[in-house]
């Protein structure tokens, strides 16, 4: 069939490989309802490509449980050696990732990679396509990746990648629609359909018509899944039963795989490939349309079933199975109904998919296992749920995790394997932590040292040592973690514990560095070099973690291009859950440094994609809520009460005091400063407990602004202290200094007429409606005169649709800056700037800086007319 | 999806003639606030056109904001409203 209405598409491709071709790559997503003809699309587009492109295809598979990385697994198959040997070996996914990028960057002709169907793909697959489409800018490849858009739902895991591309500069949707009633009529011509007719019950859907068309009936089915079957019905007996064997083979058939289940195909197959039901695919065949597949496998009786899948397995077994089709071997293990092979191919599976970052489905490998357990002994039972509760846990199914962990642990009480016991209950409170059931976290920690303090000393004992450090860390108690770290480093630096001596000087440096002890960061360096030289991915992104903790608490904003290098670092690996702390601190930091339109894009991420129960929401609430109250937007308690929600059970400082504190400031900007009293009361007494200097002066300061007359304790961080003492014009230079412009306005608003008109029009710059209302308020009732009236909103309608950040780089290229001076002026990475530089180049649709800088003289000149 | 009302000035009077021109830049609206997730409803502009009140269907603030910023609009204010019909009580 003759594509119709997809001219423009076509278009549009072949000018993005044109782009791509001088070396400016992009990813393009390709979307529609199935059967709309992304496929056809892509391969018409493809065939035409051919001519000057390299064009390479893969597609996720439509099973349970897709082989990770399967698309990339297909496109190394028909490349040369190296990436095949580096998927068949155990390679770190961040090197296959790189040598595939390499090919890409390095071959002579562009090449286009089309990912097809992501509706189905794996946790690596999806990985592979945000690290791809974050580095294509320079590379010449056009990357194609399509989806069914109707069937990913707001859970899907595709929906929080489509979340992170929705930032990228390189990136292009093109969404299929139906065909046209005129399109529909030119297909019906000369076949005897009423066209009208066949619009109506297709709704112009292009596989649809076609299945229609061919089945030849006279009578329009009144659905696909109709018109599938009635063609399927004329076809003869044993080419129907080879269809069904090819149908739970899968969607791409290897016909000797094919006759060794059903016996002699080859006049069956001709007569399925004549009927266009399966089509050749170089040696393989494959289905024509998954929705044909479809229709084949829901008319399969059980039994027959069954039969199938167990021949399949058989003859798959036989020949022997790779690892890169260990995932398939299991599916049909689990639909033969064969719990042997289940227990020998789905923790394989697992173990696969594990080590290339597909956690999803590893964790549903071991899940498919654990159906068979019963029959294993108890302590393989158990490391069988535990292996699957860790998957959990990096997949942030933490309900699942922490109730696997659990049943492990009854496990290990029958086996009396206490060790093992002892590191179960330390598994488990690092679960419960994370959903923020701190007291349970606690006594598992303590239940776990005392078990394993009645052992020889080992491993598991250093490290249960450390996680109590790390208890005490986390509820900032200095004494306590220093206490049980030295007890864990004396005994991993005795035994060689690398990774106990990591955990432990990470927990040392962050406490330390929390209470302004510069060494701290000395002690977080060095864990993570060693992290880092062992390969410990986790501790690394730990390390970032801290130091994003630590960062964002005592407003040390040079530490802030560690933050993007970490984002960067987990983003590349495995590492979501870490990613996302990281990105929640990270728009506490935008926030603070004045990055308003930054600072909600993060924000609204780690609120949307973040587990409901994680506490990385506490912090990212906190920041979208005070965007909304400052702005005067509507519907911040909303998320000030979520956040006191998940806060207040913790009892812990470092997720209270921000909700405490971004509740007064609601209440405050409200002008309802009574309730301020109430709502940092707990919260400040933590800060007094712990003696933490920041969170003290942050809290104190609010409750003087409600006018609460108190002693304030000793210690509270500087720039509050001098507020407090009246002492604002230093507290505002001291704001200024360490960059934070709202809190400088605030302070000034303490000030005189001068200083009142510099906090107004601050506020006003930064979109600070509600602040801004009340400082001109001030300045009325001390009858004030000539009160700027109202915003001037032009002012913040940004030109072509840059940050504020980016205007800031715009302005220092058009002084002649190069990029490394850029970054050392706006204290960040260069490779800050080359992302700012390449989306400004991207927003101002210009290929350099001279043609950017031509372009900003305009644009910067009407910013400051406006 | 929660409705708000987004308030905007224009210092110097929105510019929007009734060409085909201007249909085309209230389509282009139309596209990136799809990007976004944001549905604009209609406007009421004010008789000296230096001001307008837009009804938007969309998730939340930021997403208003977020279609606004890339289409160069300004934002004054967002309120969220509901319906009120007069005839309601009838």
């Amino acid at each position: 069939m003759e594509l119709l209405e997809r001219g423009p598409y076509l278009v549009q491709l072949n000018a993005l490989l044109r782009q791509a071709a001088s070396g400016q790559g992009s990813l393009i997503l390709v979307t529609g309802e199935a059967g709309i003809g992304k496929t056809a699309l892509i391969h018409q587009f493809g065939r035409s490509a051919e001519k000057e492109a390299r064009v390479l295809i893969g597609a996720c598979d439509p099973l349970s449980t897709p082989r990770p990385l399967g698309p990339l697994v297909d496109i190394a198959s028909v490349l040369d050696g190296e990436l095949a040997d580096l998927l068949d070996r155990e390679t770190p996914r961040d090197r296959i990732f790189r040598s595939f990028l390499s090919s890409l960057a390095s071959a002579r002709r562009p090449t286009v990679v089309v990912f097809e169907d992501l509706h189905w793909a794996d946790q690596a697959t999806l990985d592979l396509i945000l690290f791809l489409s974050r580095r294509l800018t320079s590379v010449p490849a056009l990357v194609v990746a399509t989806y069914r858009d109707d069937e990913v739902g707001p859970r899907h895991p595709l929906q929080i990648v489509l979340g992170d591309l929705a930032t990228g500069a390189t990136v292009h949707r093109l969404m299929l629609p139906r065909l046209s009633a005129d399109a529909v009529r030119a297909l019906a011509g000369g076949s005897g359909i009423d066209p009208a007719m066949l619009y109506q019950q297709t709704s112009g859907n292009p596989f649809f018509i076609a299945e229609v068309l061919a089945s030849g009936g006279a009578g329009i089915p009144a659905s696909v899944r109709d018109a599938v079957l009635a063609r399927v019905a004329r076809l003869s007996e044993p080419a129907r039963s080879v269809l069904e064997a090819a149908g739970v083979i899968g969607t791409t058939v290897d016909p000797s795989l094919l006759s060794a289940v059903t016996g002699p195909v080859l006049e069956p197959l001709e007569e399925c490939v004549a009927m266009g039901m399966l089509r050749g695919d170089g040696a393989a065949l494959s289905f024509r349309h998954e929705l044909v597949r479809d229709t084949i496998l829901d008319m399969l009786l059980p039994p027959r079933r069954t039969e199938l899948h167990r021949a399949v397995l058989a003859s798959v077994r036989a020949g022997g199975v790779g690892v890169d089709r260990l995932a398939t071997v299991a599916h049909h293990a689990e639909e033969a109904g064969d719990g042997e092979a289940v227990l020998e191919f789905a923790p394989a599976a697992a173990v696969r998919a594990a080590s290339l970052g597909a956690h999803r489905e590893a964790a549903a490998q071991y899940a498919r296992a654990l159906q068979f357990a019963d029959r294993l002994p108890p302590d393989v039972h158990a490391d069988l749920l535990e292996r699957r509760g860790y998957q959990c846990f990096l997949t942030a199914q933490f309900t699942e995790a922490i109730e696997l962990s659990e049943r492990a642990l009854e496990l290990r009480r029958v086996t009396g394997d206490r060790r093992k016991e002892g590191d179960s209950l330390r598994g488990l409170a690092r679960v419960l932590w994370c959903t923020g059931r701190i007291s349970e976290s606690e006594k598992r920690a303590k239940e776990a040292v005392a078990l394993l303090e009645d052992m020889p000393p080992g491993p598991e004992l250093a490290m249960s040592y450390s996680t109590m450090s790390s208890v005490f860390m986390n509820a900032e108690n200095a004494d306590g973690t220093q206490t049980w770290g030295t007890r864990a480093l004396e005994l991993a630096r005795r035994l060689n514990y690398t990774e106990v001596v990591v955990h432990t000087l990470n927990n040392l440096g962050t406490m330390e560095l929390l209470r302004g002890k510069p060494e701290g960061l000395h002690k977080l360096e060095e864990s993570q070099d060693l992290a880092s030289q062992a390969g410990l991915d986790e501790h690394v992104g730990r390390a970032y973690i801290h130091l994003g903790w630590v960062a964002t608490r005592t407003r040390r904003f040079d530490l802030a291009d560690r933050l993007t290098a970490g984002l960067e670092f987990c983003g590349d690996r495995d590492l979501y859950l870490w990613r996302i702390w990281l990105m929640a601190y990270r728009s506490r930091q935008e926030l603070d440094q004045g990055r308003w339109t930054e600072a909600a894009e993060s924000a609204g991420f780690v609120v949307q994609y973040a587990h409901g129960e994680s506490m990385s929401r506490v912090p990212a609430l906190c920041v979208l809520a005070l965007l909304r109250a400052r702005r005067g937007d509507p519907d911040f308690w909303p998320l000030l009460d979520k956040a006191l929600e998940l806060a207040g059970p913790t009892h812990q400082l470092q997720h209270l005091a921000p909700v405490a504190a971004a509740r007064a400031e609601a209440a405050w900007l409200q002008g309802n400063s009574e309730g301020i009293e109430s709502e940092t009361r707990i919260a400040f007494e933590l800060a007094k407990t712990a003696g933490d200097p920041w969170t003290l002066g942050e809290l104190a300061c609010w409750r003087w602004r409600a006018r609460i007359r108190e002693q304030i304790p000793a210690g509270a961080a500087e720039p509050f202290a001098l507020q407090i003492a009246g002492r604002w014009p230093e507290a505002a230079e001291l704001w200024g200094r360490i960059g934070c412009p709202y809190e400088t306005a605030a302070a000034l608003l303490d000030g005189d007429e001068p200083a009142m008109r510099r906090a107004h029009a601050q506020f006003e710059r930064l979109g600070a409606r509600a602040a801004t209302a009340i400082a001109a308020r001030r300045m009325r009732e001390l009858g004030i005169r000539d009160i700027p009236r109202g915003p001037r909103p032009s002012t913040r309608a940004q030109p072509a649709q840059l940050t504020t950040r980016e205007l800031e780089v715009l302005q220092l290229i058009t002084e002649g800056f190069r990029n490394a001076e850029i970054a050392r002026r706006l204290s960040v990475s260069n490779k800050t700037v080359d992302h700012h530089v390449s989306s400004i180049l991207g927003k101002l649709g210009v290929r350099s800086r001279t043609e950017a800088a031509r372009q900003a003289v305009k644009l910067l000149s009407a910013v400051r007319q406006a | 999806m929660p409705r708000y009302v987004v308030e905007r000035t224009f210092p110097d009077g929105l510019g929007i003639p009734v060409t085909e021109q201007g249909a085309l830049k209230c389509l282009s609206v139309v596209d990136r606030n799809a990007d976004v997730g944001v549905t604009w409803v209609h406007s009421y502009v004010s008789e000296d056109k230096n001001k307008t009140f837009c009804i938007y269907d969309g998730p939340h603030p930021e997403a208003i904001r977020r279609a606004a910023e890339r289409n160069g609009l300004p934002v004054d204010r967002i309120t969220k409203v509901s319906v009120l019909d007069p005839y309601f009580y009838r």
